[in-house]
């Protein structure tokens, strides 16, 4: 029982963004997903989780189809993620931000709301005690009143994990998590992301900092130009000479970047001494 | 004590004393009115109209944050429902209620019409769908002489009556039309904290993240377009009734402009700033009466006035009517 992805490509136009991944993601593990800018990873998120169609290929939970399904039924077939770019709803308060990803759940009891106070009454507090307990856990059940929008960058990154924590997912979709996080928020992310290890959970991490993947994933998956390259333990990835060829580059690589800064200072040169 | 603690220690007394002057004023208006002459309470009565139609557009507008500036087309649909159903146009003399509640479903069948084509639609794109929408309501409307008696309208509507109790007096109207402004609020209010409401927000905020949480956002957007075309019908039906007469003039443009007007003033998102919102907008032609032309000026300064002054209304969303409640009772 996994997520898997069969021959999965994406194209836009002549430019193949994804190249036939085959890959499958075990449960209660943690997977990194790294590679250098442009290697694919962001679009495998986006893809799982149904912000960008599939090209070709297939993605699979537990043997069912997601590519097929809509982007919300993705998210009701357990499927959570956060984004790159920080989208939390503004001006909405850090626990109105956990208590709407009750939705799916208690829409179909929204007549009954409006109707009868003792179960609105109810229901509130059933989904703002739990929402309570993941601010606690983040730490941030101080800022439970505030508008989101209004929060220290850092704390926001740990709120946008909380919410996709509310529906306790099969899957977690974590698009670069300690960007823009201090060494210190850095070390508290990786601790509570340790701590959401849970045996039937599926998550999958794209991340730059490798200190981070290093430590908290079971399983890497490398990326390059869209194709999967490597796939294995921290360890293994570290030793992996084809890992270190895409990170580094080969030794001609090295040259041709030497001369080239040096035809660009070259350049530089010439300019700075017309100008005197 | 720092500017800010000024500031912060101060606030509740001052929020307090607005929020009992803000009762007190409803309070005497709602027990001076039945002592008023009719034009007043006629006054009065177009106003709690305006408020139904403001809580309704509100829910679009405020809470999922679509702009639509075709309400209008709802709004008449109540009221030639009425029309239609009490009046020898057609020789129809259904009872109020009854007419009430086929215009609650007429429209809030045409809001889920008008819904489905516009649901891909954000922002300007979608004001502009609407704005057409509505014209082409009041259009059909005009157009549609051998059913609406067309420019000409349709005169002699029957009298309403609720369970035998005639309602044809503007102060009969006024307490019909103070029960259903406080109950429609207070049901609205309840949407706006129901989980439904929240989905609307996340919406608001933004819709990609919404639908990313499971939030299925067709079928929230057109709930919001159904229970707002709703309580538009409703506001038309009983208009309807009061006037015993209707034609395609009641509905244009700018009406809807008027109650977008209304909602941007008040403040945006809150039942409280629609109130407000009315009562300016309302108010104000009939104290500045003596200043006919000059009317429209003033209204454009108070508007840039507000804008200035107030950005979020003159209500803003933050101080809806829980606040008010603890306020006036709480500590």
């Amino acid at each position: 029982m996994t997520l898997a992805f069969d021959r999965l490509r994406k194209q836009y136009g002549q430019v193949v963004a994804i190249d036939d991944v085959t890959a499958s993601f075990a449960p209660g593990l943690i997977h990194g997903v790294i590679g250098p800018n442009g290697a694919g990873k962001s679009t495998l998120i986006n893809m799982t989780a149904g912000s960008y169609s599939v090209s070709s290929g297939s993605i699979t939970l537990d043997g069912k189809r997601l590519d097929t399904l809509k982007k919300y039924q993705i998210a009701n077939s357990g499927v959570a993620r956060t984004y790159q770019n920080i989208r939390l709803f503004d001006q909405m308060t850090v626990l109105e931000n956990l208590e709407v990803c009750f939705y799916p759940v208690d829409v179909a009891g929204t007549w009954k709301e409006v109707m009868w106070p003792p179960y609105a009454s109810a229901r509130r507090e059933r989904r703002r005690e739990k929402c309570m307990e993941i601010l606690r856990f983040f730490d941030l059940q101080g800022y439970a009143d505030s508008d989101a929008g209004s929060l220290p960058y850092g704390r926001q990154r740990m709120l946008e994990i909380a919410r996709a924590l509310v529906p306790n997912p099969r899957v977690l979709l974590l698009d670069e998590p300690a960007a823009g996080l201090n060494h210190h928020e850095t070390a508290e992310l990786t601790a509570r992301l340790a701590a959401q290890r849970l045996p039937d959970r599926i998550t999958i991490i794209v991340e730059h900092d490798m200190d981070l993947v290093m430590s908290l994933c079971d399983n890497i998956i490398v990326m390059h130009h869209g194709k999967l390259l490597f796939q294995g333990t921290p360890a293994e990835v570290q030793a992996s000479p084809d890992v270190q060829l895409a990170y580094l580059g080969t030794a001609n690589d090295i040259d041709d970047i030497r001369a080239a800064a040096q035809d660009r200072r070259a350049q530089l040169g010439i300019r700075a001494r017309r100008r005197s | 004590m720092s500017v800010a603690e000024t500031l912060t220690a101060a606030r509740p007394r001052s929020g307090r004393t607005v929020s009992f002057l803000f009762l007190a004023i409803a309070i005497t208006l709602i027990v001076a009115t039945p002592f008023l002459p009719n034009y007043y309470v006629r006054v009065i009565n177009s106003l709690l109209i305006y408020i139904l139609l403001g809580i309704g557009l509100n829910i679009v507008i405020g809470y999922a944050g679509l702009l639509d500036l075709g309400f209008v087309a709802f709004y008449a649909v109540g009221a030639y429902s009425y029309a239609l159903l009490a009046s020898p146009q057609l020789d129809l003399h259904w009872p109020f209620l009854l007419i009430l509640l086929v215009a609650a479903c007429l429209g809030a069948a045409t809001g889920i019409l008008l819904g489905i084509p516009v649901l891909r639609l954000r922002g300007d794109y979608l004001a502009i769908v609407t704005l057409g929408f509505g014209e082409i309501i009041r259009i059909i409307i005009n157009n549609m002489d051998w059913l609406t008696g067309g420019p000409k309208g349709i005169p002699r509507l029957d009298k309403a009556s609720i369970l035998g109790i005639q309602v044809a007096r503007p102060i009969d109207f006024f307490w019909l039309l103070l029960v259903t402004v406080l109950v429609v609020g207070m049901l609205v209010w309840r949407l706006e904290r129901s989980i439904l409401g929240k989905a609307w927000a996340a919406i608001r905020e933004d819709q990609d993240a919404a639908r990313g949480i499971g939030i299925n956002t067709t079928n929230a957007k057109l709930a919001a377009f159904a229970t707002s075309a709703t309580i538009g019908s409703i506001a038309g039906a009983i208009f309807a009734a009061s006037q015993r007469f209707v034609s395609p003039e009641s509905f244009t443009l700018q009406e809807s402009v008027l109650i977008v007007l209304m909602i941007v003033i008040g403040g945006i998102g809150n039942i409280l700033g629609i109130v407000a919102g009315a009562a300016i907008l309302m108010l104000l032609p009939e104290v500045l009466r003596e200043f006919a032309e000059w009317r429209i000026l003033f209204l454009g300064l108070l508007m840039i006035f507000l804008i200035i002054v107030r950005p979020a209304g003159i209500v803003p969303r933050s101080f809806g009517p829980d606040k008010l409640i603890r306020r006036l009772f709480g500590k």
